[in-house]
């Protein structure tokens, strides 16, 4: 088989908001001379980004909203748990406005009040109003303006259900993407000077997740094969609301518009757990309580699957208004569960749904060579999959739409000076790597095998939901960590069924399993690493947070014994880290 | 209720033993005693013995499911993930996978168990992942939200993860097609690309006289409640295709825009913050544009997501009218 070849000067791998966001901005800097790709493993539109709900914040009005550039920003850290890098924290906040508005000069349909102006809700740990919303579809209709926006930029050329299985490095710099094209079948090699990773998250690893089956963090883990440091693994959210039985996300909105959590006894037990703010604290800490209430004995249980779950209520709210500002919770719990939101409870309980951690990038998007020192030349990370680090232990709802817009302006510029520069697509040795990937993308659906992939991934998310949940024992996670191992030794053993060329999804399905396994082992580490509890990460054992010793960043590399694990500082530098309560 | 071989037995025996009993009278005299003795005896035991096991099945209330011995059985619960083997009852899927190599349609059958709260697409995973992994679909957020999963579930065009199985059963069965609106891929995935394209030639995307401005956005367009509800209803397509699928005009005229590409520029041309101006409707005043649609409703009445692409196509029509008259005023 011939290997198709395509060179640009830049790519882009993933589609979501923060991809689609550097290709446009990447044009926008260069004007129309470079050539950019957008290689996506889903259509360009269905990325994941779709199921964002809630909003995106940013300070629009600061005086009528008594609101301010550094209140959100100290909102952010705090939510954190002190682990955000204060000073990304504060670029966050002080671009995030402007991204509000460069995107509805693309179309986004923003709410708005009686004049004409955007209207922000309310949202957990926000101190004020702060998120603007496009009904409860933010994220859809933010990925429709971009997904339109960018058919209007000729310069960047989208590859629609491309998954790439492999990231090509040469002597520590970026050479070339290898790719399998889902509906050819074919292997392609993109070369390009410079790549932009924006492959979203990995909620997907554990079983019960709010997540897309897509999020499975497949650049993520191309990063850590090729030897590039991950930053902060260890800090999987879980949202509080997630619909029982599918995990299907119910928005942060419903409360930010005034829902209640109730137990089996109808109490709203948030009083026990966060006092002033109630129902709107951040997610860890309402997905504790939640957890708490369950194990107390007040929780209800679900005949069909066997899930515990307490119950949201919306029915005190003006049914207006959740047509109005909440339609997707009423249709799906309407098409999913039969159950009216104005006249029934919903049930939920906490399901795994943003991974914090990722690719170690300094403030800039740029991905890092090592701990410190050095970055790593041609490639960016920007959104879910990139850890600048600005959500720290614990991220608010509504800051990462924001954070995808803007580093995806700040990476978007940034390399399209660099692939302007002088460098040159580097032949060769994209060409020797990639076929070396062929060899064993070959070998994988050639190969006899005796277990079964979907077997393997079922057993992991089992053991995750189990044992990596809001509330993580010792022991839970070196079983975890035990458990990890044993399956990555099976997944060498795996067998493809399917055959075919075109639209192998089997193929598919096997790779992006892999690529789960691999972090699932680096989140176990990591997580057992920490002897202490800081935002969503809550050991039994250690139930204090320990600034002393761990106030820092906690970096994954791959050797050959394993994942090695080192330490880098925070950067504190305005808000100093003292009691969290709410 | 068919009768089991018990059953059958125990007919037999209430038969045979009076015709024997009749025999032995008459044989007396004869000398078939000792046989007609023997066969009497058996007749009694079987007739306490098959009497007593027909009982027990009657009146133990066990009846054995039939099922075809060549399709497994898995359970399907709501959440696929999981393992839980919780309630549910089985249910049968018939899909039509398209094949790649003999380019033909072939029917498989497939047996999952499934509960109240299953969607399609759950019982489909759940094929996928315990029984056939060669089946291909395409799918992603199984929310409603991203648009893959596109299909025809008894012959209706659906989202398959918006559709409850037993909502969607007939006559115990549930028939899977890929939409035969778009070219076919393999099994359940068909081709997008030409829909991709009919929805780039409308020029979406909001367009401004002054891009620079645009781009570097540094005040809000504002908007009044009213200028916004008119293109709203049209912003919500997923691009899932289905509308394109239930059109009978697409169908048969592959060149016609189609439903979705054209209410799509419609949302752009009454969105108040877009500055394309005429452009934008004058490259749809043809036949493959908006004058090819036949007001059939079938693509308003697919979408799940409620946009009424028929609705939005007259309205681009009544624009398309309101531009002649004035045209013609002013000429």
């Amino acid at each position: 088989m011939y290997m198709e070849i395509l060179d640009f000067d830049i790519v882009v791998l993933g589609s979501g908001i923060a991809g689609m966001t550097s290709a446009i901005h990447a044009e926008l800097a260069a004007g129309e001379k470079l050539r950019i790709a957008l290689v996506s493993k889903v259509h360009a539109m269905r990325s994941h980004s779709v199921s964002a709900e809630g909003g995106i914040s940013g300070v629009l009005y600061p005086t009528e909203n008594k609101d301010s550039v550094l209140l959100h920003g100290y909102d952010t850290v705090k939510g954190s748990d002190y682990l955000a890098d204060q000073d990304a924290v504060e670029m966050l906040a002080e671009n995030a406005p402007k991204e509000i508005k460069f995107f509805e000069h693309l179309g986004v349909p923003w709410n708005r009040e009686e004049n004409g102006r955007i209207n922000e809700r309310p949202f957990g740990g926000m101190s004020v109003p702060r998120t603007a919303f496009a009904a409860d579809k933010t994220g859809f209709f933010m990925m429709r303006a971009l997904y339109d926006e960018i058919t209007l930029h000729k310069g960047v050329e989208i590859f629609h259900e491309y998954i790439v299985t492999a990231l090509l490095m040469d002597r520590g710099r970026f050479v070339g993407l290898h790719a399998i094209g889902l509906k050819s079948g074919r292997q392609v090699l993109f070369r390009a000077k410079s790549c932009v990773i924006a492959t979203g998250g990995f909620a997907r690893i554990y079983g019960f997740a709010t997540t897309s089956y897509s999020s499975t963090g497949d650049g993520i883990a191309l990063a850590y094969r090729a030897g590039l440091p991950l930053k902060d693994m260890e800090f999987v959210q879980f949202h509080p609301t997630g619909l029982i039985p599918s995990g299907i996300l119910i928005t942060e909105a419903a409360r930010g518009e005034g829902a209640y959590l109730r137990n089996s006894k109808g109490e709203r037990f948030m009083e026990r757990y966060a006092k002033s703010k109630m129902e709107l604290a951040p997610r860890d800490i309402v997905a504790r309580a939640i957890i708490s209430e369950i194990e107390a004995g007040r929780g209800l249980r679900n005949k069909e699957s066997g899930l515990e779950y307490v119950h949201l209520d919306l029915t005190h709210l003006d049914s207006r208004k959740i047509d109005e500002k909440l339609p997707m919770v009423r249709d799906i719990t309407t098409k999913m569960l039969h159950l009216d939101p104005s006249k029934d409870l919903i049930p939920i309980r906490p399901a795994s749904h943003f991974t914090m951690g990722g690719i170690h990038t300094n403030i800039n998007g740029e991905v890092m060579a090592g701990p410190s020192g050095k970055t790593a030349d041609g490639i960016w990370a920007v959104g879910e999959c990139a850890c600048v680090s600005v959500h720290g232990a614990n991220r608010l709802g509504s800051n990462s739409l924001s954070q995808c817009a803007v580093w995806g302006r700040i990476v978007g510029t940034a390399i399209a000076k660099h692939a302007k520069g002088s460098w040159k697509i580097t032949t060769e040795a994209a060409r020797e790597l990639s076929a070396e990937e062929e060899n064993r993308i070959t070998d994988l659906t050639e190969r006899k095998g005796s277990e079964d992939p979907y077997e393997i991934m079922k057993e992991m998310q089992a053991t995750l939901d189990k044992n990596l949940y809001v509330y993580k024992t010792v022991a839970g996670m070196k079983r975890a960590i035990k458990e990890m191992r044993k399956l990555r030794s099976r997944y060498a053993d795996i067998y493809i069924k399917d055959k075919g060329s075109v639209y192998n999804t089997n193929l598919r399905d096997a790779i992006e399993i892999g690529n789960m396994l691999e972090l699932a082992g680096v989140v176990a580490e990591c997580a057992a690493a920490r002897k202490e509890s800081r935002g969503s990460h809550y050991v039994l054992e250690y139930p204090e947070r320990n600034d002393k010793k761990w106030m820092k960043h906690t970096i994954a590399q791959r050797s050959i014994r394993g994942t090695r694990i080192s330490y880098i500082p925070v950067r504190i530098n305005k808000w100093r880290p003292e009691k969290r309560v709410y | 209720m068919r009768a089991s071989r018990y059953m059958l037995f125990l007919y037999a025996a209430m038969i045979g033993t009076p015709v024997l009993l009749y025999i032995r009278i008459f044989s007396l005299a004869g000398g078939m005693l000792l046989l007609s003795t023997i066969l009497l005896a058996l007749a009694a035991i079987g007739l306490v013995v098959f009497g007593i096991l027909g009982y027990m099945e009657i009146y133990s209330g066990r009846r054995p499911e039939k099922m075809p011995l060549d399709i497994p059985v898995h359970y399907a619960p709501a959440r696929h993930e999981g393992r839980f083997e919780g309630e549910g009852r089985s249910v049968t899927l018939r899909v039509a996978r398209f094949d790649t190599e003999s380019k033909m349609m072939k029917e498989k059958e497939y047996c999952v168990r499934a509960d109240r709260l299953t969607t399609v697409l759950g019982a489909l995973l759940a094929i996928k992942e315990n029984d056939d992994p060669t089946l291909a679909m395409r799918y992603s957020c199984r929310m409603g939200i991203c648009g893959s999963c596109g299909m025809v579930i008894n012959g209706k065009p659906a989202l398959a993860c918006e559709t409850n199985v037993f909502d969607s059963i007939s006559n115990g069965k549930i028939m899977v097609e890929p939409m035969y609106g778009h070219p076919l891929t393999r099994d359940l995935v068909t081709d997008f690309d030409d829909f991709f394209e009919k929805h780039v030639s409308v020029n979406p995307g909001l367009y401004r006289k002054n891009g620079a401005e645009k781009y570097a956005a540094k005040k809000p367009y504002d908007q009044s409640r009213k200028e916004i509800d008119k293109f709203l209803p049209y912003s919500y397509c997923i691009m899932c295709g289905l509308c394109l699928d239930a059109c009978p005009v697409v169908n048969a005229n592959p060149n016609f825009a189609g439903p979705q590409a054209l209410s799509q520029a419609y949302r752009y041309h009454a969105d108040s913050r877009d500055q394309m101006g005429d452009k934008r409707l004058f490259d749809i005043d043809t036949v493959d544009g908006v004058w090819g649609c036949e007001f059939a409703g079938a693509c308003s009445k697919v979408c799940p997501k409620g946009v009424d692409p028929a609705a939005a196509i007259q309205l681009l029509k009544g624009e398309l009218f309101k531009k002649v008259a004035t045209d013609e005023k002013e000429g």
